[in-house]
């Protein structure tokens, strides 16, 4: 097919605005196993402005299984800006020519990813959960489709790179390896301010105590089984107890007891935390599109037919009002912080 | 202000039963439609900004899809959209994303060619890719933003966006034209009056194959598609789990503590 010439796994990290880049430390998890697999060599890239102290992301990339980190930084690359950051990847994959290139699955990397993927010619798969290495050399992705009901294998055979946007907590992130390092090259791209279309005027962070409810190892969800926005406190309440994120269902945010930042479901968040515990939810089919794939979900309903109870690994028929402060008394008294 | 408004056609996830969910692929015949739940979004953010950009505003909706996706559009219509265009040929159908965003793209600049913004649904709820819209922009050498959440008119040619992502709520400046891909959003859909309806259904609904956007068969479905499906198959039900009926909240929450110690997340 001539994609020999292509090599290479290259992850990509955005560092720029103080950005997280767990998601990109997940990624290499993966990426050492495909590179076992192949038999090719790690790269990271990272996007940064010329004066974001990127050093210690560089060295824990390398700890983490990167060979190379290729360290893009400009100015303009300060901000996101898809179109600057989509030139910036773009030209240099097309000079580095990788096999596979694998973003991570947050809002900002799926911004920009699909348009990277026209600009090279490359196909692009989107949100996978696991990747593997076909008989062929070829990279394989399972991603769910029709609101998480099914899913589906598939592989960007056509082109080179192959590249796939990943499911957040899909990989956990290894151990890093003090004695691994990377060897760092610094890319500076060709971009001119005109090319942005677009301009940040300004960023409203969330409350910085509150845990992301798609970060979460835990997450506490309430329904319209809390009654009223006031009572939705019991939720916070037992969410304090855990260090769990708050979610909540479409119908409370719909009443405007919650914010929308908070749903989970099919017009909200999907979250997969280690333990989900649902309040007063019943569990229509729009809610569990967005929690189903959590690792144990606990239920607390009054209504002994809801369907939360199909979907629970444990479930107690009560009401939200006895069993949550009963919990959070027992808890409490455990004294012992969870162990996820 | 001219908007385009990309609809999609999806199957009813809540109306689906097991056996439909078989490795044929999604199914589309013999199963309720409805429109992508994002593209609503899409379609009221559209009408808003018509009603704010005055005389002469216009929405037009277009839609990638199998013959039924008339429905949708005409629903589109009666909501408030002005005109409306159906891509709808067998080789369509065989495309994925990249295909699609080619055809769309196409679609904006031949049958809307005085556009000065394009609107999607941020994800759609079959495929799930979330793809189209940045690629079309891409197409089409025209800025984009995804996750966004409400968009206003600021002056002739620039929008005020705001978009909800991992650093909590951003507010962005849009040179046009561009491409919007919209999340819920925090105001109320409309649903359409009577008058609405009859304008629907006198409404007539052009229908376009590859050849009338200037697409070549080298240009639609599998030929421009980037992607291989190797295999569907219905996720793994789970199974039963525990149910506890216990009118002692405390004797509950002692048992649910015991099986959370068991799972190892206490």
């Amino acid at each position: 097919m001539g994609f020999e010439e292509y090599k290479g796994i290259w992850v990509v990290a955005e560092a720029s605005e103080g950005r997280s880049t767990e998601p990109a430390q997940e990624l290499l998890t993966v990426a050492k196993e495909l590179s076992a697999k192949l038999g090719q060599s790690i790269s990271a890239v990272v996007l940064s402005g010329t004066s974001d102290d990127t050093t210690s992301t560089e060295t824990l990339l390398g700890q983490l299984g990167a060979d190379t980190v290729y360290s893009i930084k400009h100015d303009l690359l300060a901000q996101y800006q898809s179109q600057l950051y989509t030139k910036a990847l773009s030209d240099l994959i097309l000079a580095k020519k990788p096999n596979i290139v694998l973003f991570s699955g947050t809002p900002t990397a799926m911004d920009y990813a699909p348009r990277v993927t026209v600009r090279i010619g490359g196909g692009l798969m989107s949100n996978v959960s696991e990747l593997s290495v076909n008989d062929n050399g070829e990279l394989d992705g399972v991603k769910s489709c029709l609101a998480e009901s099914m899913l589906v294998s598939y592989r960007t055979d056509k082109a080179r790179p192959q590249m796939a946007t990943v499911r957040g907590k899909s990989y956990a992130t290894g151990q890093p390896d003090a004695n691994r390092n990377a060897v760092v090259e610094v890319v500076t791209p060709e971009l001119s301010a005109d090319l942005a279309k677009t301009r940040l005027l300004e960023v409203q962070a969330g409350d910085t105590a509150k845990k992301k409810l798609e970060d979460a190892d835990i997450v506490v969800s309430g329904g319209r089984g809390l009654q009223s926005a006031e009572q939705f406190v019991l939720v916070e309440n037992l969410a304090a107890q855990l260090g769990a994120a708050v979610g909540a269902s479409r119908a409370v945010v719909d009443a405007g007891w919650r914010p929308h930042s908070e749903q989970v479901g099919q017009t909200g968040k999907t979250v997969s935390p280690k333990l989900y515990i649902a309040l007063g939810i019943s569990g229509a089919i729009q809610h569990l599109v967005g929690m189903r794939t959590s690792g144990t979900i606990i239920a607390i309903n009054r209504d002994a037919e809801a369907p939360i109870f199909k979907t629970a690994d444990f479930g107690i028929v009560g009401d939200v009002f006895d069993v949550v402060p009963a919990l959070v008394d027992a808890l409490k008294k455990e004294g012992s912080p969870v162990s996820v | 202000m001219n908007i385009v408004v990309f609809i999609k056609q999806v199957p009813d996830n809540t109306k689906l039963k097991p056996e439909q969910l078989g490795e044929a692929g999604i199914p589309r015949e013999g199963v309720e439609m409805m429109v992508n739940p994002f593209d609503e979004y899409a379609l009221e953010t559209a009408l808003r900004l018509k009603e704010a950009g005055g005389e002469g505003s216009k929405v037009s909706i277009i839609s990638l899809g199998s013959g039924s996706a008339k429905d949708v559009v005409k629903k589109a219509i009666a909501a408030g959209g002005d005109e409306a265009f159906l891509l709808t040929d067998p080789v369509f159908l065989e495309g994925d994303n990249t295909a699609t965003a080619l055809a769309l793209a196409n679609a904006a600049k031949t049958l809307v060619p005085d556009h000065h913004m394009l609107l999607f649904g941020q994800t759609s709820l079959d495929d799930g890719t979330s793809q189209t819209g940045p690629k079309v922009a891409e197409l089409l050498e025209y800025p984009s933003l995804t996750a966004c959440k409400n968009a206003e008119i600021t002056g002739e040619s620039t929008l005020k966006i705001m978009r909800e992502t991992e650093r909590g709520v951003e507010f962005h400046e849009m040179t046009l034209p561009g491409v919007i891909c919209m999340m819920k959003c925090d105001y109320e859909l409309r649903t359409a009056n009577i008058k609405g309806v009859m304008k629907a259904n006198k409404t007539q609904i052009p229908v376009k194959t590859p050849a009338d956007l200037g697409l070549s068969s080298e240009q639609v479905g599998a030929n421009a598609s980037t992607t291989t499906l190797t295999r569907l198959w219905q996720r793994p039900e789970k199974s039963a789990g525990i149910k506890v009926e216990e009118a002692d909240p405390t004797v509950a929450v002692e048992q649910l503590l015991g099986f959370l110690k068991t799972q190892k997340v206490l």
